[in-house]
């Protein structure tokens, strides 16, 4: 093909993100209001809520940091196009790294290891936590760790998106080569640093419980949850321009096929982490799942197999379906809510026997999100939705080959 | 049913694009039995000569299916009926232990029907095609791009249909015999 002229486009996103970015900083101050007033009465639903949210928000921007990462690697348009939209969503790790602080203040509330021995009552467990509490799971350690995770997700997302800005200037120099050699690393460290998270954070609620695969039950629902945000945010931008221009219904099917792998790989590591835990069948390993099939958890966790698989991967088998953004979003929007019930059936029945749902569970989620996704569009709104002058930009501005059936 | 002595009227062309606007404009002319040939897979072609219905991914679902059920009823009679073993004191039909199986069995069954049902929904395999009675035709697996109206067409005619191609500019028209 001859260089033909790019097509002229004032990149810039629509205004509406503005205006989405203060509604949701009123939501976010509004529910957070309430959000400090339920600390202050009802402080242990309050954390286990916090915890709840802030794994819930944390997924959706370290997971568009991973498919970031994953496009530099193989390449694509699917991913040019979404890109700048998973890039306001990375960029709001330094606001997840100071959301953060409450889950330390919280730390004796939440977890059992850091509280003194002597008030555990289980002596099988007291055992168990005389060793690990003095070489893993302390206090310090934990905030130790949890500052590493921060600065490698943090310092992965600065040269991202430095890189990724000079794209938007004449002249832009060709920032492919670095992005795949911070992509490469960056994935594994990616890898090894949400396991480790989820290790510390989730997996630790019930010390003397153990789960190798784990931390990928985690990073996987983190990718899915990141797909599915971008799909509705550029649900939202496909009624103005540019995302209107940009946005074909093969870019579409592509992030349709992202939903639909995404959520069999995460069939695949639960039912893997079930299938081992029920074949085994020891004492130490099966807790999880006693706690999470009686006294009503089971329903929900039924509900989850239902709704969080085999709905969704019914309904996003059919072509059709996965090419229409009109449709995809609504799945988008489910898988969603989805994700917030896979996590608070992990994390709620540590603190509770029985099905236990409380206002605090509703409310501080609601408030983490909606500070999260102010500072998310606002970010949104401070830079074009394509870098012009990085090479990638031609795969969306001038796609090739020809598709008659897309006009 | 006495067969046609022509099957149709073919047109050679020279490029891709070419071929892809010939069969645009053969379809838009009404032409409804229209097929192209063409060395590599052209993006798109496939829609211009009016082809939407691709029926392999519901025998690919139907595959799954049976491939899904036959892998579960296997386990099932041979854990629970034919052979019941005590494995670890869990009751001989133990649907987790199952799935795995269930799920390899429904790939393979896809897949293999995703083969065959795309061999048989092509006809193949096919040891007569007429298109192969014209000389040139043999340049479809090399360089040249080909285009039919077949004579069962509602709106064939041999001269009529004949001048038609001829408008669209191609390198040579040919009478295909059945």
């Amino acid at each position: 093909m001859s260089a033909a002229p790019v097509k002229q486009l004032d990149l810039m996103p629509p205004p509406v993100v503005k205006t989405i970015a203060q509604r949701s900083l009123i939501v976010g101050i509004v529910f957070g209001i309430v959000a400090i007033i339920l600390a202050f009465i009802r402080p242990d639903e309050f954390y286990r809520a916090y915890l709840l949210g802030f794994m819930d928000w944390l997924g959706v921007a370290l997971g568009s940091m991973a498919i970031i990462m994953i496009r530099h690697l193989t390449g694509g348009g699917w991913g040019v196009v979404i890109r700048r939209i998973q890039g306001a969503a990375m960029r709001t790790l330094p606001l997840l790294a100071a959301l953060f602080i409450p889950v330390i203040l919280g730390i004796h509330k939440l977890y059992i290891w850091a509280q003194p021995l002597d008030r555990v009552e289980n002596t099988h467990l007291r055992e168990h936590l005389k060793d690990i509490t003095k070489t893993y799971l302390t206090t310090s350690g934990f905030i130790y760790r949890a500052i590493i995770y921060f600065a490698i997700w943090n310092l992965l997302s600065f040269l991202l998106s430095k890189w990724s800005q000079e794209g938007d200037k004449p002249g832009a120099r060709d920032n492919t080569g670095r992005f795949k050699a911070v992509a490469g690393p960056g994935l594994i460290l990616y890898g090894f640093t949400v396991s480790f998270a989820a290790i510390d954070w989730v997996m630790s609620l019930d010390p003397s419980w153990i789960s190798t695969i784990f931390g990928l039950v985690i990073l996987i629902g983190q990718v899915l949850a990141a797909m599915c945000f971008a799909v509705v945010v550029e649900r939202i931008l496909f009624n103005y321009k540019p995302m209107s221009e940009m946005l074909t219904p093969d870019f579409v099917h592509d992030h349709g096929k992202w939903m639909l792998t995404f959520i069999m790989v995460w069939a695949y590591f639960n039912y893997s982490q079930w299938l081992i835990i029920w074949a085994g069948n020891l004492p130490n390993e099966i807790t999880y799942y006693l706690r999470r099939l009686n006294g009503g958890w089971g329903y929900v966790g039924l509900f989850i197999v239902i709704f969080h698989f085999a709905v969704p991967f019914g309904i996003l088998l059919s072509r059709p379906f996965k090419r229409n953004i009109r449709k995809l979003v609504w799945l988008a929007v489910w898988l969603m809510v989805m994700r917030y019930l896979d996590l608070y059936w992990i994390i709620e029945p540590n603190f509770s026997k029985t099905f236990n749902f409380t206002i605090s569970d509703l409310v501080v989620p609601v408030a983490i999100g909606g500070l999260w996704l102010a500072f998310f569009f606002r970010n949104l709104a401070a830079l074009p939705l394509l870098p012009l002058y990085d090479p990638s930009a031609v795969e969306v501005l001038d796609p090739e080959p020809h598709h008659p059936e897309n006009a | 049913m006495k067969r046609d002595p022509i099957y149709g009227i073919m047109a050679e062309f020279d490029s891709a694009q070419a071929l892809v606007d010939a069969a645009h404009a053969t379809h838009q002319a009404g032409y409804q039995k229209i097929d192209a040939y063409s060395p590599f897979p052209i993006e798109g072609l496939a829609e211009e000569i009016g082809f939407h219905h691709d029926e392999v991914p519901l025998v690919v679902l139907i595959g799954g299916i049976i491939g899904g059920l036959t892998g579960y009823l296997m386990q099932y009679w041979m854990s629970a009926v034919d052979y019941p073993l005590n494995i670890g004191g869990k009751p001989p039909h133990s649907w987790p232990a199952f799935i795995v199986i269930t799920f390899e069995m429904t790939i393979l069954f896809a897949g293999i029907s995703a083969v065959f049902g795309m061999l048989a929904l092509n006809g193949l395999p096919m040891p007569y095609h007429p298109v192969f009675n014209v000389p040139r035709f043999a340049l479809a697996s090399k360089d040249r791009f080909f285009l039919i109206v077949f004579s069962s067409d509602k709106k064939y005619d041999p001269a009529g249909t004949r001048q038609f191609l001829e408008g669209l500019k191609p390198r040579s028209v040919s009478e295909v015999p059945s």
